[in-house]
């Protein structure tokens, strides 16, 4: 009896510690890296490329690096559709193992919000979420780079008025949104813009289920004919909306979009009669650059891509642009790596590793990514960067550079960005400050 | 004062100002309207015959329009991809009698229910399997719809009619007229009618439960591809369409779950006074996007005075 009693104690004692060891051995032999993906439901046409793009860079990682300084890079996907609450779940499910939060809405970003303070793990949302994000002493575990929406709509009207927002005095300027918490956020940037320089804003949302048929949004555009449509549209609204805007004879050249409203397989339902029509974004697609032709070699012809090729998904700007977005990760766990000296960091480390990033143009030439990307570096104050945009044309095939870097008005945005910060702060509140950040 | 002129004079006077515009609205609200009334159509047929609600109508629209460009990319020409298109809608609809339908038979109708739900998960997934979740281009040209637009230039102003609504609008009163004299002249049809009536009897008669829901199954898989199509056409065809089939909800409140008739005009009455109502009286007043709302508010004043919609039938039940 005693000698059964020593096996089990001893048995019991032997597979605790093996417990404890194997996941801490396999910890650091790789880094899980979750993403809140959406290749179902109504968004998943835009979300597909976006998602492929994220995860072909990681298998080019694992399968001609053996990984990222020798540690293998652990992708995957917990599908949300899109939807807020999905997303919550699956942040619940994933958070234990995960080293970030890449949540994709900014639904579902500011669901999370609250959260990553108590979680203590990294939200990445680059190019999305909710702008004053930015502010990092306050917002310290959330990280929108390269560019804010804020951002993203002072360049689109430095460029219709060409440098000078004055010159739109008078003019009457539509924003064509999606009726979601990511359509609402230029709104009070642009609100603030439009009665600092004297031009009438006029907000138009577009529901649901009102995506594919909007002809009472287009009916309101024929009414109020207005200077500029700007669009904020994801999914099919982006496809609706540029179907609308052919059939009401609006001028391509007057209708301009955010990022997430530049997709190419949107703009070839209408073809030639999109030609003119343009849209701000922070990565350029370039399928000859040695970046592009690795994943081509390493992830495509290998058969390790999900990318439909017989729809020229492989040159599409989102496709590539899912490319960059995680090459903006991987520099932030490369960089706590090296900061660091470990392995494989953990959340409080990558919150380091974001925090200082370096994505400079010799930077970005050595990833073989040089002109695909806006170059920007990160501090503990600045979470974004602020590296500007492109503005890129359709030409009725596909999606071309049409302007030099462009660059926010940051005089016009820095005031409201720590303003809404310290609302956010105050509305959520005891909401912990970066005290340690002296920039 | 401004408040009750923007309600009571200000939207009048502006149709009255622009009466090409007013015409364009009304156009635009009768498009709407048969779109409608088509995804109603899929709803009520199958619950006429089955006294199933079938949420799977919305991903069938996605299902069959997915299915006859994926087709078309695949090599398939237009022309024959459309009646393949139609063989596995048929294949469909036998696959979910004999798998979804027959082993629930006699079970409480909550129980069909999630089974559709069941049906949209498997549907949502297998689509995604099979064609991917990219936004495709209808083959509207292909399938020889006409893509240009006639300009009427009424009262000094101009109205602009796409050929291919136009197109659906007919398309759409020639299927409803067919389905009509189908449901009313033949003998599967008055077996459908027969079913939807009295299940015990119309079984007591020798009507086949299996045949009839083959058929109708069926019948909602042809709505549904010509939805697709239209649909399709106007912003492509991807997952997005399935939320469409929300927009049937109030019609189907409006003009009841059983009525051919009650989807077709509850439709048509839904399309015209929701964008007249957005058009003169949401955006100026209420900021606009009150097609989101509008159809549900109708509908439930509705319901108010005709718990069963319109057209519905009254049922009494005696204890």
């Amino acid at each position: 009896m005693k000698t059964l009693l020593k096996t089990v104690v001893l048995s019991s004692v032997l597979a605790l510690g093996v417990g404890i060891a194997v996941p801490a051995a396999a910890q650091d032999d790789s880094i899980y890296i979750p993403n809140l993906a959406y290749r179902t439901g109504p968004f998943a046409a835009t979300g597909t490329p976006l998602m492929n793009g994220q995860r072909d860079y990681i298998t080019l990682l694992n399968e001609r690096d053996g990984g990222l300084n020798g540690v293998k890079l652990q992708y995957d996907e917990c599908e949300t559709g899109y939807n807020t609450e999905k997303g919550v779940e699956c942040y619940e499910k994933t958070k234990a193992r995960a080293v970030v939060t890449q949540p994709w809405s900014t639904g579902i970003t500011l669901q999370v919000l609250p959260k990553s303070n108590v979680d203590k793990i990294p939200i990445l949302a680059p190019g999305y979420g909710f702008s004053p994000m930015s502010d990092g002493k306050v917002f310290q575990w959330a990280y929108n780079p390269p560019s804010s929406y804020w951002d993203g709509a002072s360049m689109i009207l430095k460029h219709i008025s060409d440098g000078n927002l004055d010159s739109l005095n008078g003019k009457k300027i539509a924003l064509l949104h999606l009726d979601h918490p990511y359509g609402k956020e230029p709104i009070p940037l642009l609100e603030a813009l439009a009665e600092k320089h004297g031009f009438t804003l006029l907000p138009i949302p577009v529901g649901l289920t009102e995506m594919q048929n909007q002809s009472a949004q287009w009916l309101q555009i024929r009414r109020e004919r207005p200077d500029f449509v700007i669009m904020w549209g994801w999914g099919a609204m982006n496809a609706g909306a540029v179907t609308e805007a052919v059939k009401t004879k609006y001028p391509m050249n007057q209708f301009l979009g955010i990022w997430w409203s530049g997709h190419d397989g949107d703009l070839k339902l209408v073809g030639d009669a999109g030609k003119g029509y343009r849209s701000i974004s922070w990565s350029v697609p370039n399928s000859e650059t040695p970046l592009m032709q690795d994943i081509k070699k390493h992830v495509v012809d290998a058969g390790k891509s999900q990318i439909s090729q017989a729809e020229g998904e492989f040159d599409s700007v989102f496709y590539q642009r899912g490319l960059m977005i995680s090459i903006i990760l991987v520099e932030g766990i490369k960089a706590a790596q090296e900061h660091f000296d470990v392995r494989a960091p953990n959340p409080d480390q990558l919150r380091w590793g974001l925090e200082n990033i370096k994505l400079d143009e010799a930077r970005l030439k050595e990833l073989g990514a040089e002109g695909m990307l806006v170059p920007f570096s990160t501090s503990c104050a600045d979470h974004t960067g602020h590296g500007g945009g492109w503005m890129l044309e359709w030409d009725g095939a596909k999606f071309v550079k049409a302007s030099d870097i462009l660059m926010p008005d940051r005089a016009d945005i820095e005031p409201l960005e720590m303003e809404k910060a310290k609302e956010y702060a105050a509305a959520n509140a005891p909401w912990p400050i970066n005290e340690e950040c002296k920039m | 004062m401004d408040f009750l002129n923007g309600i009571l004079v200000k939207p009048f006077a502006d149709m009255a100002a622009a009466p090409d515009f007013l015409l364009q609205v009304l156009w635009e609200g009768l498009v709407g309207g048969v779109l409608y009334a088509l995804i109603a159509l899929g709803f009520v047929l199958i619950y006429k015959s089955s006294r199933i609600f079938n949420f799977a109508q919305g991903i069938m629209v996605v299902f069959a329009a997915l299915t006859l460009v994926g087709l078309h990319e695949r090599g398939v020409p237009a022309l024959f991809a459309l009646p393949l298109t139609l063989l596995v809608m048929l294949a469909l609809a036998m696959a979910i009698e004999r798998v979804v339908l027959r082993p629930l038979v006699n079970q409480p109708d909550i129980i069909l229910f999630m089974a559709t739900i069941g049906i949209t998960m498997f549907l949502i997934g297998f689509g995604e399997l099979i064609f991917g979740g990219e936004n495709k281009v209808m083959i509207t040209r292909e399938l020889m719809i006409p893509t240009d637009s006639f300009i009427f230039e009424p009262f000094g102003g101009f109205v602009s009619i796409e050929q291919k609504d136009l197109t659906a609008v007919v398309g759409a009163v020639f299927l409803v007229i067919g389905l009509l004299v189908f449901l009313n002249k033949s003998k599967i049809g008055r077996a459908i009618r027969a079913l939807g009536d009295d299940h015990q009897a119309a079984l007591s008669v020798g009507i086949s439960l299996s045949t009839i829901w083959v058929i109708v199954w069926f019948i909602a898989g042809v709505i549904a591809l010509a939805t697709g199509i239209v649909w399709g056409a106007r912003a492509g065809v991807s997952f997005a369409l399935e939320v469409i089939a929300f927009k049937a909800l109030p019609v189907l409140m409006l003009g009841g779950l059983e009525s051919v008739m009650g989807a077709i005009i509850g439709g048509l009455a839904i399309g015209i006074l929701e964008k007249v109502f957005e058009i003169y009286w949401g955006q100026p007043l209420l900021g606009g996007n009150t097609e989101a709302w509008f159809a549900y508010v109708l509908a439930l004043l509705v319901l108010l005075f005709r718990p069963q919609g319109l057209f519905g039938e009254k049922i009494i039940e005696r204890v």
